[in-house]
Parts: structure tokens; C-alpha cells; sequence
């Protein structure tokens, strides 16, 4: 049986698994919102998904849209540039196994393709985070 | 009766058009369309207040659509025939309503449209013999 979820957990799974993007952000991935104290994480959050529908089954396939970054306090010396590249290594083209479906593509969006951007905190306008990542396309047949 | 979704819609084919073996189920479509148009002929004459018609012959023609499937080459297959098959088209293929359909004899032809997205395959069919609607 597909479960939308287990995409989710699946990309969740294959990024938080590769060590060296883990020593860039040590802090671990998450979905949508870090623990207090993250200084250096990814985190993957769902953006849009649609479902493509056919007669004979339904759906025939899910396409659900990510976006996944990493996110780095200024102060933490991190090099979110390397980890982007790494996030987008990770993903680019590359298969994503999941229970129930068929992985038919992951890559990143045609449209709005990359993040980046700075964020400055509202309790103190001297603390900086940097976001750098991407929207990342997944398209999954179901089995 | 109600009106039903065509969210369970099917299109089956029976290559040999005898419907022996029974016409099977052409999967990852999502769409069907079915003509039954009749020629009219314009027979209007000098005095009439409209125009006035006389029907010709009914012409049976479709449509076909979906998503290319590598398990299932049948739309390609049936492009290839010389003969005519069985086609079925059925609106709602729900349990009490899968006796509701047209069939008939038929050629095809098939298109596949490849581009960055899924690629569409669609089809078009002409009777090659009298079709039925059931019941």
C-alpha cells in the first residue's frame, strides 16, 4: 500500500544517511522546524504535491515537491555552500527507493529552482542564518 | 442510475475483434471520447421557413488517451493491424455499472507525445463494422 509519507520519510532517510553531508550540518535533518539550539541542519519541508490520475489505477503516480535546505547561523562558521552542493548531489537524478512505489525522477524544479537567502533574527538584528538549498521534484508511480 | 464519475472509465481491446478471448483492459489511460455522428444532407426547398435535413449514415469515431506504459504496447500494437479489433468503451467500470457500454469493431492509430514531462500517448479508432451500445 503507498503511503504519501513514507516519500517524505524516505527523503528525510537518504539525506540524514550521508556522512558527509552530515558533517557539514551536524545538527541532522528535519522536517520543517529544527530543536532549539541547531545551528548547522538541513531541513526538508513539502512545498506543493499533486496527483496524477489514470483509470485503472489511482493515482498513477504522486509528485510531490520539496524544499530542502540547509541552514547555517553565521556564527557557527559552516559552509552552507558545500552543503547545498551536497544536498543537490544527493538528489539530482539520483533514485529514491521507497515502499509502494516506483521512483520515476527526482530533480530539481524547472520553476523557482534554487533557495538562498539570508534571514536576520527579530529579537537580535546581529544574529544572521544563511539558506541555501533547493525545490526539489519527485515524481512516484505507484505500485 | 446516477451520474457517475469517470474516474473508473476503461477502453478494452480485443485484437482478434471477436471478443474471444473477452477484450482486455489497456492500462494508464485517463481519457475516452466517442463520436456518433450522423451525415445530414440539406434538403431544403423553395418555400420552407428552415432549413430541412435528411439523415445519411452515422459515423463512429474516437478518441483515446494516457500515459505511456512500457508494460502495455497494446494502443502501438493495434496501430500496427491490418485487421480491425474489438474495441469496448466503458464510462464506469464499478460493480452494476460495467454492463453499460459501446463496443464495436475498429482501427486504431496511436500517437506518443515525449517531452521533459510524463510522456501522453492518445489514439484514435473508426468502426470498421456496426457498433452497439449495452444495454
Amino acid at each position: 500500500m503507498a503511503d504519501s509519507s513514507d516519500i517524505d520519510n524516505a527523503l528525510i532517510a537518504k539525506l540524514g544517511g550521508d556522512a558527509t553531508l552530515l558533517a557539514l550540518c551536524p545538527d541532522n535533518v528535519y522536517w520543517d522546524v529544527a530543536p532549539p539550539n541547531a545551528t548547522r541542519f538541513v531541513i526538508v519541508s513539502l512545498v506543493s504535491a499533486t496527483d496524477t490520475t489514470v483509470f485503472d489505477t489511482r493515482p498513477a503516480w504522486e509528485e510531490p515537491i520539496y524544499e530542502v535546505k540547509a541552514v547555517m547561523l553565521k556564527s557557527a562558521n559552516g559552509d552552507i555552500k558545500a552543503a547545498a552542493a551536497r544536498i543537490h548531489e544527493l538528489l539530482q537524478d539520483q533514485p529514491l527507493t521507497v515502499a509502494g512505489y516506483t521512483c520515476m525522477t527526482v530533480h530539481r524544479n524547472e520553476d523557482d529552482p534554487r533557495i538562498r537567502y539570508t534571514e536576520r533574527a527579530d529579537n537580535d538584528p546581529s544574529i544572521l542564518w544563511f539558506h541555501r538549498g533547493g525545490n526539489y521534484r519527485v515524481q512516484m508511480a505507484v505500485n | 442510475m446516477a451520474i457517475l464519475t469517470g474516474r473508473y472509465g476503461e477502453v478494452l481491446w480485443d485484437p482478434t475483434g471477436t471478443g474471444t478471448p473477452a477484450p482486455v483492459a489497456i492500462i494508464s489511460l485517463n481519457a475516452w471520447k466517442l463520436s456518433l455522428k450522423t451525415d445530414k444532407e440539406d434538403v431544403s426547398c423553395y418555400g420552407d421557413t428552415n432549413k430541412v435535413y435528411v439523415p445519411g449514415l452515422k459515423d463512429v469515431s474516437g478518441t483515446l488517451g494516457g500515459f505511456y506504459n512500457s508494460a502495455d504496447k497494446t494502443l502501438f500494437e493495434a496501430a500496427d493491424q491490418g485487421t480491425p479489433g474489438l474495441l469496448k468503451l466503458v464510462p464506469n467500470s464499478q460493480t452494476g455499472e460495467m454492463a453499460n457500454f459501446w463496443s464495436g469493431k475498429a482501427y486504431m492509430d496511436a500517437d506518443i507525445d515525449c517531452t521533459l514531462q510524463a510522456p501522453k500517448v492518445s489514439g484514435t479508432f473508426m468502426a470498421a463494422g456496426p457498433w452497439t451500445i449495452a444495454p
